[in-house]
């Protein structure tokens, strides 16, 4: 037995904000973008009935509709159209990771819009929330706000996704830091 | 090659070569990894240790020792810490120092670490969206075409089961590139993988060349703009075997090798995808016979991705929806791409014929074509 030295093989970055930034706070007045994706009906149906929410809050809601194509000129296009409805938005809702690659997209659009400084929170399904935890972790900010969803949901049907949707608001707003209390003060 | 050193408080240029550093060391201490102290003269032991770091893949590893790694530098002219990409998910820094310990680990010879550099660069290329292909569901790995006189001097196969199972050395370099994506990428089955079966090419990689000799079509890396030695990568779902033991003019396979690849499963097909290639490997016996009738690479494509096509009916509903929403009915067929010229043609297997290889690709991926560089000369 011979103990010697070997050199790491691996080149993790080792950088990471572990705070979730600003919270979302009072929604009166402001922008709450919704990112959506061309998979998952399911996430449609959930950002219609949140957005409803919001918008009795006195938000105005915005939805800006990922394209799962990223390279070549579509992807120059979904990047400049991304950047621009980050722009335009005050609260960034970024979904839905539930799957593989969908997870790796909404996390990494969402750590965009968190670069930017915007209260963001991405939005999974309970397989997927590991997934999201640890590329949010490797693109260097593990306190990426992250609300987590039941599994399956896209198998559901519209009536059974609107029943998520409203059992799942609460904690919506506590990820994105709203305060449920304060929302529905402001609906009144 | 000159490049400004700081040897304390003076700073001076010096030529400096990789070759001066062997495995004794050097002066100047290019190697910038963290060492870690383990057993290094037992490779299982060693195996295990690395294993539970998370370093391998369970096959046995050869101990990436300082001096390993400088002699695999040293007979390459390259600075250890040149940044040749980074690679998602992870974003690490892919350095010619972490792709040379890498290769010591999976047995790779020092002679490959250009066409390794060169992959690895194509890989990392945003066009290729290896971000998307290392975090998803699917089974998808980055397969390795290699084109030029390289081929001969890294004993490539190209002939008789170039796919795997071929006797030679050059399987490790295959498992060095997939080292890379493991170790510097990040891609770990379960945590930044969420790949529901994976594949037994995540293990060695799909690397093989092309039967440029016994092709009747120009090399596949030429026809991409880039002459001699080469590599392409592609990102591929598996291989999948097409039999035909009763055609015997060029169409008839080609129809037969088109309709095989049809499947509403495909990712081709899929609403979740935009867009997809579509690799077909087809051997020389059959390259000679379809070259012979069909002349026209552009009408081998033509005709291939013609017979892709599903009859739309035969969708599920949901999906027919979702695909006709996206513009992808064409006179009420799919297609497993959007157009012919997405059809990728390569020659290389054995000389029995009988068999071709699809390669139904992940989507969103762009085939990236890259020049095998060797480094710069001494001196």
């Amino acid at each position: 037995m011979a103990i010697g030295s070997v050199l790491d093989p691996t080149a993790l970055r080792a950088d990471d904000i572990t705070s979730p930034g600003p919270e979302a706070g009072p929604l009166a007045g402001k922008t709450v973008g919704f990112r959506l994706d061309e998979i998952w009906r399911a996430w449609d149906w959930m950002a219609e009935i949140w957005g409803e929410e919001f918008r009795k809050a006195g938000a105005e809601v915005k939805m800006w509709r990922s394209h799962q194509g990223r390279t070549g000129a579509a992807g120059e296009r979904v990047a400049a159209e991304l950047d621009a409805f980050l722009e335009s938005i005050d609260i960034a809702v970024v979904g839905l990771a539930n799957c593989g690659s969908c997870t790796g997209w909404t996390v990494r659009d969402a750590l965009a819009a968190a670069e930017k400084g915007l209260p963001t929170t991405a939005v999974c399904t309970e397989v997927f929330e590991e997934l999201a935890h640890n590329l949010a972790r490797r693109g260097g900010r593990s306190g990426l706000r992250l609300h987590v969803l039941p599994y399956p949901l896209n198998e559901k049907e519209h009536d059974e996704v609107a029943a998520v949707a409203r059992a799942h608001f609460d904690g919506l707003l506590d990820a994105m830091g709203v305060g449920a209390a304060a929302l529905k003060e402001a609906a009144v | 090659m000159s490049r400004s050193i700081s040897q304390g408080a003076v700073k001076q240029e010096k030529v400096v070569n990789l070759r001066d550093c062997g495995p004794e060391g050097c002066d100047i201490d290019w190697l910038s990894s963290q060492k870690h102290e383990v057993e290094v003269d037992d490779v299982m032991a060693f195996t295990e240790e690395a294993t539970a770091r998370g370093w391998g893949d369970g096959l046995p590893l050869i101990p990436p020792t300082e001096a390993r790694v400088r002699q695999f530098l040293s007979k390459n002219n390259r600075y250890a810490d040149e940044v040749i990409c980074t690679l998602p998910p992870a974003d690490g820094e892919c350095t010619v120092e972490k792709i040379a310990i890498n290769a010591v680990m999976a047995g790779a010879s020092a002679e490959s670490l250009p066409l390794l550099i060169a992959a690895l660069e194509a890989m990392g290329d945003p066009d290729f969206e290896l971000f998307g292909l290392n975090t998803t569901t699917a089974p998808v790995l980055p397969l390795t075409v290699v084109n030029g006189p390289v081929r001969e001097r890294l004993d490539i196969p190209y002939r008789h089961g170039c796919l795997g199972g071929a006797r030679t050395q050059a399987v490790a370099i295959g498992r060095a590139l997939r080292l890379v994506i493991r170790n510097v990428a990040g891609q770990e089955a379960n945590v930044t993988s969420q790949t529901t079966f994976g594949s037994p090419g995540r293990i060695g990689g799909i690397l093989f060349g092309e039967w440029e000799e016994r092709s009747p079509w120009a090399p596949f890396a030429e026809r991409r703009g880039v002459q001699g030695d080469a590599v392409s990568v592609y990102g591929t779902m598996g291989t999948m075997n097409i039999i035909d033991t009763t055609s015997t003019r060029g169409p008839e396979f080609l129809e037969m090798i088109g309709k095989s690849l049809g499947y509403p499963g495909a990712n081709g097909y899929s609403p979740a995808m935009p867009f997809a290639e579509m690799m077909v490997a087809i051997n020389p016996v059959w390259a000679e016979i379809i070259h012979r009738d069909v002349p026209s690479l552009e009408d081998v494509q033509e005709i291939i991705w013609t017979n892709t096509g599903i009859d739309a009916d035969r969708l599920l509903p949901k999906h027919r929806e979702q695909l006709e929403a996206q513009d992808r009915i064409i006179g009420g067929r799919a297609y497993v791409s959007v157009e012919p010229k997405d059809v990728l043609i390569v020659c290389c297997g054995g000389t029995g014929g009988l068999h071709a290889t699809g390669f139904h690709s992940f989507g969103s991926c762009i085939t990236q074509t890259r020049a095998i560089v060797p480094g710069p000369q001494e001196g």
